[in-house]
């Protein structure tokens, strides 16, 4: 096939600040990747980073980020991940890191990561919760999702 | 990005999952968010808290913090998200109420609803492409898309739905026979003498299908243009080398008995004025062929029926009138039905006792119907055997061709390509077990060897004569030829002239001056049986392909020997271009017959010879270049031109409407009345109310008050009695000659008795009782000579005049006019147009009146090219858009109103259907005077003519006006006319004459 070929970064944004994820938006993060690549790597880096650089998904609430680049470029990106350490918006800085999760060859597959990933991070949260009326609500989350991929299933054949 | 793609992109996202960030300003963002979030629309669309698609993202989001209506519902369950309306709507540091803790409930929920997003994404197919397209590679089948259980069985469900989706778009194909039953030869027969069920086809009918734009027209499928490029092509073929027409759909009336019989009956359908009649000496010996129009018993000059022509069957012993004689009358299928029940009803009044005998007794009288499209009970199933009665299913192939002036030309020979073509079998030696009986018969009679072979003689002298058109119009020969499927050329070649064939010059002067000889017309396909026996025993194609892989020499002559058909078939010369003065015997060629079945075994070599082919298109260029009118475009009279005229106008206006208001030319504006009709009747009608209104001033009666308002308007063409540059003793003879008219018209038309002794004007007013104010063309050839030599300008005129004392010319006077008038209040003359400069006319054009300040103009500057028309307002545009605004306004109340008011609604409705924008609706006014020149009549066909190098017109014009105009105009510039197509202001000059 002909095409441009891509990595995806599925990372999570992991913050104890709660306003880090207020201001979370793909404008910010995108310019705070990029600057972070053309500290680390100089100016070739953000260069060559900076083609088909973009940000494909974004959660704040779960703090999940899809980060597209070329594939030539991957481990550029991927290297500069680890030195973000705090968010900057509108003269705030709020510490924060980022763990990469999953790299894919397309989104398809970084979906289909995500999804054994929170799968996996509820039963998690399960398993480890102590109090009851938490553990009901966690349970019925869990089960809707779960209710929610057979019907997913079942709807689509 | 454009709205399509938009969506097409909107599409491709709709199971994506799309960004989500908190909002700071919550409360504040609440309200807006429903109605000012839409600068994001995904987002937007996201961060309602119910947002009705299949946002599981959301729904599982807010049914958490719902129970807290509308304030920090975040917040207070806990709350540790902020929504964020985008990063437009953020006003950072408001309410930040900062969650101080978080707990694992919405924590698993964000999860959860983060998952069935994923799955959502994953799951569904978002691409447009089909299911199996999304699988890769490694994993796709065969026939996948055939067969749904060869896809995996997660996406066959999906599969199935796609395939019934698919198989509603299909359109529904019958599969009883399976691909090879359905290409085998019988049922392809079949299938296609199904197809032809409605619109009957040629027998070359499969050749132009391949080549041709074919269209449904008269009951036949006829190729309307080549699909090549082709307008200059057959241009140059017409003139210079050959063009080849498929004229089966011609029909045929052939009419047996005795000729006085049949000459008595005709009679009555044709007029002296109009030309030759069916007993014009060399017709009826069979001698040549024959052309005329035909009208109503008694009726001429009104009630027209159409052109056709006709031949006499060759008489063996002249001057026994006892003997029965054969009369094949070719006309066009939109004539039949007209012309075949008027025959028939004339027929019967010759002899109606004797009907019932009428098989029995040769001598009768006796209409025979000949045509193709008389075959619906016959047999189907036989191979396109598209019987009729016997032989008259007889396709004709018209060759249209012409030698130019220069006879050094090589290829300005026409009649070479049919010679070479047809070639000449004499096998006189040959006897046993042909099937060919009837030739061998003949082959016995030394009488008919020899005219066979006087035949063939002159046939090889055609080859001499530089174009078809110097012998005499309407030559018949009589051939008889041999196969010309077997000396077909291995390769298409062009036909060129065979030097040797010009020695004999001596005989083909002899030729040309006395034309071929009667007996050599004889030709056996006017006999039924023959032509029967010769379609019948015709060698099929596979046989004769056959036959030829079987010789021992491949690529040899096949010799079939006493199998070989023989064919009769007759040439008829075409003349061309017989009218007007310039490019005489322009467009002139050979009509070959051929007995049925013989079609494409004549057609192929044709080709091969070099022939281009015409379709309908080709015809209609061909006629337009040699001036003459086309059938039935160019007979507004006949029932059929009519019909042919409403189909165009409907045609043409559904064309019209097809495209946006603002793309077509607006015809109100330009003062087109009709763009797509020519209303003769109004035209003649207004016409003649004018000259009547002329009439009564000179008559010194007192003009009333309409008349004079349109004297006024047309100041410029008063009437002038006489012209200063006329001889006065002309006056004389032209009183004398208009009453001899009278009296040869009265002649041919018996309603009105001898209106000679009546006043013109009381002649008028009977006569328009008479006709009952219809539509009638002017066809007397007297007449139109006349006002031929009326419509050249004075230089011309001088020629008119030489030649007035032998034809009796008389001049242009008031009193001449008004005798002509007088028998045709309300007729129309066919004229022919060609611009002096610039411009090329389309149909439909409108002929005007010059007014005396455009000659004045022209005088100065030769170079001038014409008046332009001051744009017309348009009234019909405000009453539109009033309908437009009404109608949106009831739409608006309708949802209000109960349906009751449904018939209330829809009246107006219906009354808009009928306003179009650009088009005059309701009864035209008055067309003559409703732009700034006078209109004189329409032009019906026009183009920018290559044979002469500038734009030319046929059309008609109404005589009165004609009449009008020529003696208002100076001598100098007589005869010139304006010109304006139907979408343009700019008018411009033309010539007019009249070719008789």
């Amino acid at each position: 096939m002909v095409r441009f070929k891509h990595r995806y970064l599925l990372c999570e944004l992991v913050s104890d600040d709660p306003r880090c994820r207020l201001s979370l938006d793909d404008r910010v993060l995108s310019s705070l990747v990029r600057d972070t690549i053309a500290r680390v790597h100089g100016t070739f880096g953000a260069a060559a980073c900076s083609i088909g650089f973009a940000v494909r998904y974004l959660n704040a609430y779960t703090g999940i980020v899809l980060l597209r680049c070329r594939k030539e470029f991957c481990q550029l990106v991927w290297s500069a991940l680890p030195f973000i350490t705090c968010l900057e918006n509108k003269g705030h800085r709020y510490p924060c890191f980022f763990n990469t999760l999953h790299v894919g060859g397309t989104i398809r597959t970084c979906q289909k990561f995500l999804i054994q990933y929170n799968r996996r991070q509820l039963l998690i949260l399960l398993q480890n919760c102590t109090d009851e009326g938490e553990r009901e609500a966690i349970q019925k989350s869990v089960t809707r999702s779960c209710l929610l991929e057979e019907e997913e299933e079942s709807g689509n054949g | 990005m454009s709205n399509a793609k938009e969506r097409k992109h909107a599409k491709k996202m709709r199971n994506q999952p799309t960004n989500v960030t908190l909002s700071s300003g919550f409360v504040a963002d609440r309200g807006v968010k429903h109605h000012s979030g839409g600068e994001k629309p995904f987002q937007a669309q996201k961060q309602e808290p119910h947002p009705g698609t299949s946002r599981q993202w959301q729904t599982r989001v807010n049914p958490h913090s719902l129970p807290d209506p509308d304030v920090n519902e975040q917040s207070s369950s806990k709350g540790m998200f902020r929504k964020k309306g985008g990063w437009k709507a953020g006003p950072e540091g408001t309410s930040q109420e900062i969650p101080k803790y978080i707990t694992a409930s919405t924590f698993a929920q964000a999860r959860a609803a983060e998952i069935s997003a994923m799955l959502k994404a994953v799951t569904q197919k978002s691409s447009n492409s089909l299911v199996f397209q999304t699988l890769p590679r490694h994993m796709r089948r065969r026939a996948m898309s055939h067969n749904v259980k060869r896809l995996p069985r997660r996406l066959q469900e999906i599969a199935q739905k796609e395939a019934e989706k698919a198989v509603h778009q299909k359109k529904e194909h019958s599969k009883n026979k399976c691909h090879k039953a359905r290409r085998c030869h019988m049922n392809r027969t079949l299938e296609f003498n199904r197809r032809q069920k409605k619109n009957i086809w040629l027998e070359t009918h499969i050749w132009h299908a391949k080549r041709f734009h074919m269209v449904r027209k008269w009951g036949y499928c006829l190729g309307e243009r080549p699909t090549v490029k082709s307008h200059r092509a057959c241009y140059r073929a017409m003139t210079n080398r050959c063009l080849l027409q498929d004229l089966s759909y011609y029909c045929c009336l052939e009419l047996k008995g005795k000729e006085e019989e049949i000459l008595k009956a005709l009679s009555g359908m044709c007029s002296i004025d109009t030309g030759l009649t069916f007993a014009a000496v060399h017709c009826l010996s069979g001698k040549r062929q024959g052309s005329l129009v035909l009208y109503r018993v008694n009726k001429y000059p009104r009630e027209m029926l159409g052109p056709v022509t006709f031949i006499w069957k060759f008489q063996r012993t002249p001057g026994d009138t006892s003997e029965s004689r054969q009369l094949w009358i070719w006309l066009h299928p939109t004539l039949k039905q007209d012309i075949l029940e008027e025959i028939k009803a004339a027929c019967q009044c010759v002899e109606p006792i004797k009907s019932a005998v009428c098989i029995a007794d040769p001598l009768l009288t006796q209409s025979q119907e000949k045509s193709q499209s008389e075959l619906p009970d016959e047999k189907i199933g036989k191979k396109r055997k598209r019987k009729d009665d016997g032989e008259n299913a007889k396709p004709i192939k018209k060759i249209v061709g012409d030698g130019t002036r220069d006879p050094c030309l090589p290829y300005s020979w026409i009649s070479p390509t049919t010679g070479i073509v047809i070639r000449y079998e004499l096998n006189f030696e040959d006897t046993e077990e042909t099937p060919h009986r009837w030739w061998i018969e003949t082959c016995k009679n030394p009488d008919s060897v020899s005219l066979h072979c006087r035949q063939e003689a002159i046939f090889e002298l055609l080859g001499g004569i530089t174009s078809p058109a110097e012998i005499p119009a309407g030559t018949i020969l009589g051939l008889t030829v041999g196969d010309p499927r077997i000396n077909l050329p291995q390769k298409k070649s062009k036909a060129l002239p065979n030097p040797e064939k010009c020695q004999d010059n001596e005989k083909v002067r002899q030729l040309l001056l006395e034309g071929v000889p009667v007996e050599c017309t004889h030709s056996f396909i006017w006999n039924q049986d023959i032509c029967k026996s010769v379609t019948e025993n015709k060698i099929s194609d596979q046989d004769l392909n056959r036959m030829r892989s079987e010789l021992l020499v491949p690529g040899s002559q096949l010799i079939l020997g006493p199998h070989e058909s023989k064919i009769p078939i007759l040439l008829i010369q075409q003349p061309g271009k017989v009218t007007g003065e310039d490019r005489l015997g322009w467009g002139s060629g050979w009509d070959v017959l051929l007995p049925k079945g013989w079609g494409m075994a004549f057609w192929i070599p044709f080709i091969y010879r070099g022939a281009r082919v015409g379709g309908l298109k080709e015809s209609a260029v061909h006629s337009q270049y040699k001036r003459s009118p086309n059938v039935p475009g160019d007979f507004p009279d006949c029932p059929a031109g009519m019909l042919f005229a409403e189909e165009q106008a409907n045609n043409l206006l559904e064309k019209y409407k097809r495209r946006p208001p603002a793309k077509r030319p607006n015809y109100v504006k330009l003062g087109t009345l009709a763009p797509f009709c020519c209303p003769w009747e109004q035209l003649t009608q207004d016409w003649e109310s004018r000259g009547q209104a002329h009439e009564e001033p000179s008559a010194a009666s007192s003009p009333n008050g309409k008349e004079s308002k349109l004297r006024r308007s047309e100041a410029p063409c008063a009437p002038m009695p006489k012209k200063p540059h006329q001889p006065s003793d002309e006056v004389g003879t032209s009183i004398e000659h208009p009453r001899e008219a009278e009296e040869v018209m009265d002649a041919g038309c018996q309603e009105s008795p001898g209106p000679e002794s009546i006043t013109d004007q009381e002649a008028s007013e009977n006569h328009v009782a008479a006709t009952g104010h219809q539509l009638c063309v002017l066809r007397s050839r007297k007449l139109l000579k006349q006002l031929s030599a009326w419509c050249g300008p004075s230089s011309e005129d001088t020629r008119g005049a030489r030649r007035a004392p032998g034809r009796g010319q008389q001049g242009l006077t008031r009193e001449a006019c008004l005798s002509i008038l007088g028998h045709f209040p309300r007729a129309l003359v066919w004229v022919s147009l060609s611009l002096l400069s610039k411009g090329s006319p389309e149909p439909h054009t409108m002929i005007c009146v010059p007014a005396k300040e455009d000659f004045l103009q022209l005088r100065e500057d030769w170079h001038y090219c014409g008046p332009q028309e001051s744009k017309h307002s348009d009234p019909f545009r405000s009453k539109i858009l009033e309908q437009k605004e009404k109608k949106k306004r009831e739409k608006r109340q309708k949802p209000g109103r109960a349906s009751s008011d449904g018939p209330a609604w829809e009246e107006p409705l219906a009354g808009q259907e009928a306003l179009t924008l650009g088009l005059w609706s309701g009864p035209l006014p008055c067309v003559t005077m409703h732009c700034s020149r006078t209109l004189l009549g329409f032009v019906t066909q026009g183009d920018f003519s290559m044979a002469v190098g500038c734009g030319e017109a046929l059309g008609f014009v109404s005589l009165t006006g004609l009449l009008d105009m020529l003696s208002s105009q100076p001598a100098a510039q007589r005869g010139l006319v304006l010109l304006r197509p139907p979408a343009s202001l700019q008018y411009r000059f033309a010539r007019i004459a009249i070719e008789v």
